[in-house]
């Protein structure tokens, strides 16, 4: 059975002379000449369209390069005053949204059991017909969850609820409500909060991620950089306290780990201190309120809650009152506690009791945007959601419409969401993919994506900027955008008042009212002209309004202390979820671009991973790579272990964002999802969920698995930090 | 023992043999095809388009069908509409003016053969060329003479840069390489 000389040589010369074959094929390059041309159209020279971009709520302003009719780079918009030329990689990434190839193209209907995820296609006038008679079937009132939109579409949202009676919740995992609720306690007005952070001198940030995902993140990154290094004379100081170091943290001039829960307690110590060394001079009934507030505690227990020791709080404290224009933030870990707003009521009461000593007051309270004046949009909250469930009669359940937000995914398995949609007699879906929240529908009405699409968001900054969205692409698939469904719907319900035919002609008519208050030409066609200047520049940038009333310093409430969710005994770590800077909540991982970017302190490229201090993991007896088990009283999850130095050791964190079910090939089956873990605990005063209020506790798998990282670890446990376990 | 060459065990040696050497081949001779993508094409179109007729007898200017040399960066193809602007009115019927009215009719755009293209990492500009009046042919040749237009130069940097020395243009690498 030997393979004979002869042949093998012959063999082998027939597979040499093979190898010729493709060097022989050439790659032919095809022209593909236009059919017709587009007179607009220049092949080889880029338009580039001013719009804005949809990736979170802050708004920015955008520039899309498009040639030959294709989206091709997205920039910052340097004449749009909040971002200014620059933008942050989420929106530089929101390419890969409108060319994702999981959008869904037409509207489906489900197929099978809900929840199932089979779904036939449906042509849109069947679509529309079905949501129509679903609405018409309707026994009890309606629901819409939507991500919180601003401008004409949120007006358009809420006018349509109203009339058929049902009603519009906003819902986003990140909508700091904590922060507001703190802001009209500790202010004294209905406004919503603006740090002017670019002419501060002396920055105290309770955890606020201002750099990554907080509030209006490129923004607030251009005044750091202004505040840092903008100044001939001045470089600001920064120091940020959090029990974890995030990217924010790490950019500070002083990390300081304090204990979960406690920052609240630490901006009492602060606030007492500033008061009793100006026992002398500060004196009124002004000054009574704050003293009763921040005096509620006594400094040891705030050494004892907060770790840190009484030098450190009293540096603190005579630094922020040296500094002649001192601003305290809040935010993300601190405002994630059962006792988030109160925590945030005491961090902002330092900005209230700064400005009446008479300190340059940078923390200003700005006009709402209130799409309805008349009417005040809710949230949906968790504690809205426990509420709902719990009035809902199991019989008949309402229509749920669903749009821009993923609620199944981004709220605890503990919190009765699920429910909710059980409950539902009908869950439509308005979402561009499909995620775990949009599987769970019956029926899905794609809205377009954000460049294929008109719109406006207004800011909530002092200029109270205008940003106007148009289309720079044709639409790629048969999608339709949300505004025109609702108009649509509207007309077959006979409701009366959709008197434009599209959404175009709403936001046209919008702007007509908003641009004949500014200045303009006499001449019959102004509205044109001014429309086309004002989509060439992206939006109407008004001039800023002057800084609110003086801060009036009115808690409701006392402080409280943080709770926990579980036994220390049983759990003795708080577990730190925080959003990733990339994939926020879990609504970028369906983004290529997004989720091989490496993690900016970890450098860990795709998956999840568990943060552990090297001290807490030297005592556990885990290396770097360990599978370990994170358990909860509600759920286990495991993951590899990363040592983290900038950790506090009673601590253990992860990010979000992974461990999707659905949204597409790039998002489904990566990681975990450590939404999971979290019990229902709420902040005390908005109901928001605390999602820093689980105790969990590690365990070893025994299995080691490689993390993809961009550096190798070498961090061995040091004195990087200097904490004592007590 | 004999050998037993087409015996079954064999057979399947042979197999292995030839598919792990003619595997490798393959996979080396397509990234060799891959890579010289660059190289010039035999100008067979689908549609036997005459330069020397276009360009030469009936004297259409360059600009009149590459109407985007000019201001961009691509001189562009004609879009189907641009031919047909001609050849409706036109009495006379070829073979050849067959296949561009059956393109026509079933609305779809002849698909040309490229013959000329750069590699990605050079950034070359008609506009910039013909703004400092460089005339088509000095590159393209005496197309208008030629039934085929096969490339007339090796558009290699060694020839781009003869060029611009002689003529005074940029020696700089990031001109082109940018």
């Amino acid at each position: 059975m030997d393979l004979g000389r002869r042949t093998l040589f012959k063999l082998a010369g027939v597979a040499t002379a093979g190898s010729l074959i493709p060097g022989c094929q050439k790659e032919v390059n095809r022209l593909v000449p236009y059919l017709l041309p587009d007179e607009q159209i220049v092949p080889g020279v880029a338009n580039w369209y001013a719009s804005l971009c949809g990736e979170c709520a802050a708004g920015c302003g955008i520039l899309v390069r498009v040639m030959e009719g294709r989206a091709k780079k997205i920039e910052g918009n340097p004449d749009h005053p909040v971002n200014q030329g620059k933008l942050c990689a989420k929106g530089q990434a929101s390419l890969q949204s409108l060319y994702n190839p999981d959008r869904l193209r037409h509207p489906f209907q489900r197929e099978g059991p809900r929840g199932a995820g089979r779904f036939v296609p449906l042509t849109w006038e069947e679509g529309l017909q079905r949501l129509a008679q679903v609405l018409l079937d309707r026994r009890v009132p309606p629901m819409m969850v939507t991500r919180p939109v601003s401008g004409t579409l949120a007006r358009l949202l809420s006018e349509f609820m109203d009339s058929i009676g049902g009603t519009l919740y906003f819902y986003a995992p990140d909508a700091e409500l904590p922060l507001h609720a703190a802001w009209r306690e500790s202010m004294g007005c209905d406004g919503a909060p603006f740090y002017d952070l670019a002419h501060t001198d002396y920055l105290l940030s309770f955890g606020a991620p201002f750099l990554e995902h907080w509030l209006s993140p490129v923004a607030m990154g251009i005044a750091f950089g202004q505040m840092r290094q903008g100044r001939a004379t001045v470089r600001g100081r920064y120091v940020h306290i959090e029990p974890r170091m995030s990217v924010t943290g790490a950019n500070a001039d002083q990390w300081l780990p304090i204990r979960p829960g406690s920052e609240g307690m630490l901006a009492l110590g602060i606030g007492q201190l500033i008061l009793d060394a100006h026992r002398s001079t500060l004196h009124g009934q002004e000054f009574e309120r704050f003293r009763r507030f921040y005096g509620s505690v006594r400094l040891e227990d705030i050494e004892r809650a907060t770790g840190l020791s009484r030098d450190v709080i009293v540096r603190l404290a005579q630094d922020f009152d040296a500094a002649r224009a001192p601003v305290a933030i809040g935010g993300g870990s601190a405002c994630s506690q059962t006792n988030g707003t109160l925590s945030l009521i005491a961090i902002n009461g330092l900005n209230a009791l700064a400005s009446s000593m008479g300190r340059e007051s940078l923390a200003h309270g700005v006009r709402r945007h209130d799409p309805r004046p008349d009417r005040l949009i809710p949230w949906l909250t968790e504690r809205t959601v426990f509420e709902l469930v719990e009035k809902q009669d199991t019989g008949a359940g309402s229509v749920l419409l669903l749009y821009g937000c993923n609620p199944l995914f981004t709220m605890p398995p503990s919190v009765p969401i699920k429910t909710l949609f059980e409950q539902a007699s009908s869950v439509v879906s308005f979402s561009s993919f499909l995620d775990e929240s949009s599987e769970y529908a019956d029926l899905l009405l794609p809205d377009r994506d954000p460049l294929e699409s008109w719109g406006d968001h207004v800011v909530e900054n002092p200029a109270q900027t205008m940003g106007l969205s148009q289309p720079v692409v044709p639409p790629l698939y048969e999608t339709q955008q949300i505004g025109d469904t609702i108009l649509e719907l509207s007309r077959r319900l006979n409701l009366g008042h959709g008197q434009a035919q599209t959404f175009y002609d709403l936001l046209r008519e919008r702007w007509k009212t908003v641009l004949a208050d500014q200045p303009h030409a006499k001449a019959d066609d102004w509205f044109e002209q001014v429309w086309i200047a004002r989509l060439q520049e992206g939006g109407l940038w008004r001039e800023r309004s002057r800084a609110g009333p003086p801060a009036i310093f009115a808690p409701s409430r006392g402080f409280e202390q943080a709770c926990f969710v579980g036994e220390e005994h049983d759990y003795p770590f708080i577990f730190h979820p925080y959003p990733s800077m990339l994939l926020g909540h879990g609504e970028g991982a369906n983004r290529p671009w997004l989720q091989e970017l490496p993690d900016a302190l970890t450098t860990v490229v795709w998956g999840s991973w568990v943060e552990v201090n090297p001290r807490t993991a030297k005592d556990l007896g885990i290396t770097h790579g360990d599978v370990v088990r994170v358990i909860s009283p509600f759920a286990t999850l495991t993951a590899s272990t990363i040592l983290f130095p900038g950790i506090h050791p009673d601590v253990v964190a992860m990010p979000l964002g992974q461990g999707h079910a659905s949204y597409g090939r790039y998002a489904k089956n990566r990681g975990v999802n450590p939404a999971e873990l979290l019990a229902p605990a709420l902040d005390s005063m908005t109901g928001t969920l605390a999602a820093g209020a689980t105790r969990v506790r590690i365990e070893r798998t025994g299995e080691k698995r490689r993390l993809v990282t961009l550096e190798r670890p070498t961090m061995e446990p040091s004195d990087l930090i200097a904490i004592d376990r007590r | 023992m004999t050998a037993t060459p087409f015996g079954l065990g064999a057979l399947v040696k042979a197999a292995i043999i030839l598919c792990a050497c003619g595997g490798a081949a393959l996979v080396i001779g397509l990234l060799y095809a891959s890579g010289s993508a660059d190289s010039s094409e035999q100008d067979i179109q689908p549609v036997a388009f005459s330069h020397k007729l276009h360009a030469g007898q009936l004297e259409v200017s360059c600009l009149f069908c590459h109407r985007y040399a000019a201001i961009s960066r691509v001189a562009s193809v004609p879009s189907m509409q641009l031919c047909m602007g001609c050849h409706q009115n036109l009495k006379e019927d070829t073979s050849e003016t067959k296949k561009l009215l059956a393109y026509w009719e079933n609305e779809t755009p002849i698909q040309w053969v490229r013959l000329q293209r750069l590699p990605d990492f050079v950034y070359f500009t008609h506009e910039m060329h013909l703004h400092h009046g460089m005339e088509c042919m000095h590159c393209h040749g005496r197309v208008q003479d030629m039934p085929h237009t096969p490339r007339a130069s090796t558009f290699e940097m060694g020839w781009c840069l003869s060029c611009h020395r002689r003529e005074g243009g940029s020696l700089d690498c990031l001109t082109c390489h940018q």
